[in-house]
């Protein structure tokens, strides 16, 4: 009986290798510097954003007291454009532009009782930083999914402690961060393989770094779920891939 | 719990003790048919566990059940006070076993109808039958207090008070001092009240209630629940475990008037972790002696006041051995009565001559297979023997028991709300030299039922 | 053509069969590999594939089948029974987001845990506990992956004074524990009413005058350890980074002023006439930027 699993998983291990082989050979020799840009909207009615009541926290409800910060669930622009989307290519990547790790250490600080950024894209096993700018204490606790190679942790990042440089070694979109001490404080960390971006406050987004070739960018956003798009990038001219979001 | 139906037990009574002429006969049959303790599906709902966490197979303890009791059913989790329960959650149970059985005995006089069949008979019987109910209540009444209450009935519905008690646990927060006051068991680690055999022959463990035949002393079965105080203690993991009991020797019959007498039951044990392979092993010790009536003041034609004591002892050691599966129970116990209830005479007239004290050895030795915790196979060898008979001239043999008991538990449901359990079990009883014919008396039990509780 | 369709629905079926029995010996195999797992508790080792009855036989009720804390008994009890399957614990002597060791596991059925349904179960024998580990153990494939963390260092507990126990005020002010447990350190800060597990449950912050015992055990250095390493899975975070081991005494010692039963940190704070905390009566004045 194991025999027969043995021949079977030979079989399919054979069949996976010439596939792999196939796919490398496409691609790895287009090396290059392609973009993807667009913008990401949305239609329909926003979801109100309620002003968050700090008054558990007096230092940061002092600090907002005349611009309360609000919800930042689907955080949407006067002309329709949507924040904090997280945008990366979910297939069609291969070789070092897949396994690249970026080298650059983002910032992931607590300030005013908020996260900044409220949603942050990474790869797998690149290094970020928590710093707590707050007179105040927080927790840091982040809730990957179990079982998905992250492993939740929680730690407490009293005023003037030195930033937590970590990394997360599997991908997951995305890992929810809590502070148990102020519970309105909630963040995204989306872990991904290869490039990414999150678009700004305009809705706009550029993923950098993408060698030639046909893909599949996905985009995510914590509320209103995913959507895909197919892409192709040429030699020295971004692709274009605009998302728009619809409201219920 | 024991299926003693009101019949049954008389019978029994006359295959071991022959029969009772003392004047207390009838307050002795308003106790002797009694069914007792067991599981608590009340307990397994209060804390959310299967019956297999505190059972071996119900309503056989294991270790960890065994600590639950003698903690005075508390985990010791901080969530055993009644104030952590819902309020509508009342610890209640019931347990009843409908059956079918045939019972067989050898020798029975017979003197109707007359012709062929008179004299002296084989008579067998079968049908379908139901035992009496188990009414379970018990707890905590807040941390460290608590209680037991068993009304139970025999099969015809009829109730007394099987145990009734209370008990302060962890004195002192030292689990090494509990005090109880009541009715309850003898602290038993072989618990006849737990007993995973229930036919009529095979629902008790004869040792337990062995009285000579011609002897009057019914006031010393340690397998019966007695009226007294007990003082017992335990280490944290139970492995070490002590009970000092007062009681009054009127065999827990309740409103008797038994001034005067009392008994006094002494155990303990110490067990230890068996490696790899074993369970929890133990081995221990226990005494059963005191003084008990031989007569009684009359008023009326009515006994008021028991009176004329003299002695009994009953003492011996145990052990329980787990291996793998396999889990062996041993039972050993050195018997002793006053020559006055040996010859059932009254303490105020003179002892037929050559009167002695009957003394008697007996062993059993218990097996269970634990197949797993829903499946479960028993298998049970007592002897009795007697080593001196109260008049010299008396067959020496006179009294021997040998019994046997086979068979096998099987729960369908193994979970925290109810216990539900197929028994399957024979078992045959043989008495030297008590049948009428002078004769060995046998008799079989072969049953099969549903036992549950809910 | 019935005879096509028929052989046809021959292949289909012996396709099928063969992916079906092919997938069943895939996931036998890594559950194979998973009830391969040892536990080592000094010198025992126990087996997970012989903590498997025993599991079956006392955890099943409130664990489950699964492991998955989703036991039929699940429902009725608060705070929920340990899922397993995440292979997140509470009581570790290890860093935050690491795994327990297999000591930590064993301590907690030894020991059972406090203001919950969890007994001790000290009843059973040693090696059935260090069996029942392992088995615990194969419900995560987090235990093929990865080690055990490497246990913080404890050292040496030094004697409790009047200056320890008002240093270890002063820290349960500024690390702001009573946020969450309240300045008085009854389990009613602030944040109290909206903590929650990592499951988005309700959960309460400890009581000091509640309790002897803490959830993981009653001395001195596991209340070390408890906020050192955090209650993963729980509102309590680590502060190992952040607290220096001899603050981290000095705190244990304030916190036992706080506990109902007499100590000799309990005469100390009351030779000082110890009042309770300020909390947020005075809000930090400086302005970061």
């Amino acid at each position: 009986m194991t025999i027969r699993y043995k021949i079977t998983a030979a079989f399919s291990a054979l069949v996976l290798f010439a596939l792999g082989a196939l796919v490398l050979s496409t691609n790895v020799s287009a090396a290059g510097e392609g973009k993807i840009t667009g913008t990401v909207k949305f239609t329909g009615t926003p979801p109100h954003e309620r002003p968050i009541d700090m008054s558990k926290e007096p230092y940061c409800q002092k600090l907002h007291a005349s611009n309360p910060v609000k919800t930042e669930n689907v955080v949407v622009g006067p002309d329709g454009s949507l924040e904090w989307v997280v945008l990366y290519i979910s297939e069609g990547l291969s070789g070092s532009a897949a396994s690249a790790v970026s080298s650059e250490k983002p910032k992931w600080d607590q300030k005013g009782c908020q996260y900044i950024p409220h949603v942050m894209a990474l790869d797998a096993n690149q290094h970020f930083l928590v710093t707590n700018s707050d007179p105040t204490s927080h927790n840091i606790h982040p809730l990957p999914k179990a079982g998905g190679g992250n492993n939740q942790w929680n730690k407490s990042q009293p005023p003037g402690a030195p930033p937590i440089d970590t990394s997360w070694p599997g991908e997951e979109v995305a890992i929810q961060v809590k502070c148990n001490i102020h519970p309105w404080m909630h963040g995204y960390m989306a872990v991904v393989k290869g490039p990414n971006a999150v678009t700004d406050e305009k809705g706009a987004y550029t993923i950098s770094g993408v060698p030639p070739g046909s893909y599949t960018v996905t985009a995510w956003q914590e509320t209103l779920g995913t959507q895909t798009q197919k892409v192709t990038v040429a030699a020295g001219k971004p692709a274009t891939a605009d998302f728009t979001f619809k409201g219920k | 719990m024991r299926l003693r139906f009101a019949v049954a037990s008389s019978r029994k009574r006359a295959l071991l003790s022959g029969f009772l002429l003392s004047t207390f006969t009838l307050f002795f049959f308003l106790v002797a048919s009694s069914t007792e303790s067991g599981a608590i599906p009340a307990f397994a709902r209060k804390y959310g566990l299967p019956c297999s966490a505190c059972h071996e197979a119900w309503p056989m303890l294991n270790v960890f059940g065994q600590t639950f009791k003698d903690n005075g059913y508390q985990l010791m989790n901080d969530r055993d006070s009644p104030i952590w329960q819902n309020p509508s959650y009342w610890p209640a149970t019931f347990r009843i076993t409908p059956h079918w059985h045939r019972e067989s005995v050898n020798t029975v006089s017979v003197d109707t109808p007359a012709g062929a069949n008179a004299g002296l008979s084989r008579i067998s019987s079968n049908g379908f039958d139901l035992t009496g109910l188990d009414f379970h209540t018990g707890g905590t009444l807040y941390q460290n207090i608590s209680f037991y209450v068993l009304p139970s009935s025999d099969a015809t519905g009829a109730f007394h008070f099987e145990t009734v008690m209370a008990r302060i646990d962890n004195i002192a927060k030292s689990s090494w001092l509990n005090l109880k006051l009541g009715k309850y068991e003898l602290d038993n680690i072989i618990s006849e009240k737990r007993i995973l055999t229930i036919s009529n022959n095979g629902g008790v463990y004869h040792l337990y209630h062995f009285i000579p035949p011609g002897d009057s002393n019914i006031w010393g079965q340690m397998g019966d629940n007695q009226l007294g105080m007990e003082l017992m203690g335990h280490s944290v993991n139970d492995r070490t475990r002590y009970s000092v009991s007062l009681l009054s020797s009127n065999d827990g019959t309740v409103g008797l008037p038994n001034r005067n007498a009392y008994s006094g039951f002494v155990t303990a044990s110490q067990a230890f972790d068996a490696g790899y392979q074993g369970g929890v092993d133990r081995i221990g010790a226990y005494y059963f002696g005191g003084v008990a009536p031989t007569t009684a003041i009359m008023s009326g034609g009515a006994p008021i006041l028991g009176v004329g004591n003299k002695g009994f002892n009953r003492e011996g050691v145990f052990g329980l051995l787990y291996v793998k599966k396999l889990d062996f129970q041993i039972f050993y116990q050195h018997g002793s009565d006053s020559a006055f209830f040996g010859t059932s005479t009254p303490s105020n007239a003179p002892l037929p001559a050559g009167a002695r004290s009957p003394i008697w050895n007996g062993v059993f030795v218990e097996t269970h297979y634990v197949w797993n915790p829903q499946l479960l196979f028993i298998q049970r060898s007592e002897f009795i023997r007697m080593s001196q008979q109260a008049m010299a001239g008396t067959d020496p043999r006179l009294g021997d028991v040998d019994a046997f008991t086979f068979g096998y538990r099987w729960y369908p449901i193994m979970f925290s709300r109810a216990g539900f359990a197929w028994h399957n079990e024979y078992s045959v009883i043989r008495q030297h030299g008590t049948a009428p014919t002078g004769g060995n008396l046998a008799s079989s039990s072969l049953m099969a039922g549903f036992d549950f509780d809910f | 053509m019935r005879t096509r369709s028929a052989t046809r629905l021959t292949i289909f079926a012996v396709i099928l069969l063969t992916a079906l029995y092919g997938w069943g010996q895939e996931t036998q195999s890594s559950e194979d590999q998973r009830l391969n797992l040892e536990a080592h508790v000094g010198k025992m080792t126990g087996q997970a594939r012989v903590g498997q009855p025993i599991y079956k036989r006392f955890c099943i009720g409130c664990h489950g089948p699964l492991g998955d804390g989703q036991g039929e008994n699940a429902q009725w009890i608060d705070p929920k029974p340990r899922n397993f399957t995440t292979a997140t614990f509470r009581c570790r002597s290890t860093p935050t987001g690491t795994l327990p060791t297999d000591q930590d596991l064993y301590d907690t059925i030894g020991r059972g845990l406090v203001n919950s349904n969890m007994p001790h179960w000290l009843p059973l024998t040693n090696h059935d506990r260090v069996n029942l580990v392992a088995y615990v153990k194969h419900f995560s494939p987090r235990w093929l992956k990865e080690k055990s963390g490497t246990p913080i260092e404890i050292p040496k507990e030094p004697e409790p004074t009047a200056d320890r126990i008002k240093v270890g005020q002063t820290l349960y002010q500024k690390l702001e524990c009573w946020k969450c447990h309240g300045v008085e350190g009854r389990g009613n800060g602030p944040s109290a009413d909206t903590l929650t597990d990592d499951e988005n449950r309700p959960i309460r912050p400890f009581n000091f005058h509640d309790s002897e015992k803490f959830k993981c055990g009653t001395a001195d250095w596991q209340m070390y350890k408890d906020f050192m390493t955090g209650l993963d899975g729980s509102p309590m975070p680590s502060f190992v980074d952040n607290v220096k081991p001899d603050e981290a005494w000095d705190l244990v010692f304030y916190l036992r002023t706080l506990q109902p039963m007499n100590s000799k940190e309990k005469q100390i704070a009351k030779q000082l006439g110890l009042k309770p905390i300020a909390g947020a009566a005075q809000p930090p004045a400086n302005n970061p930027q």
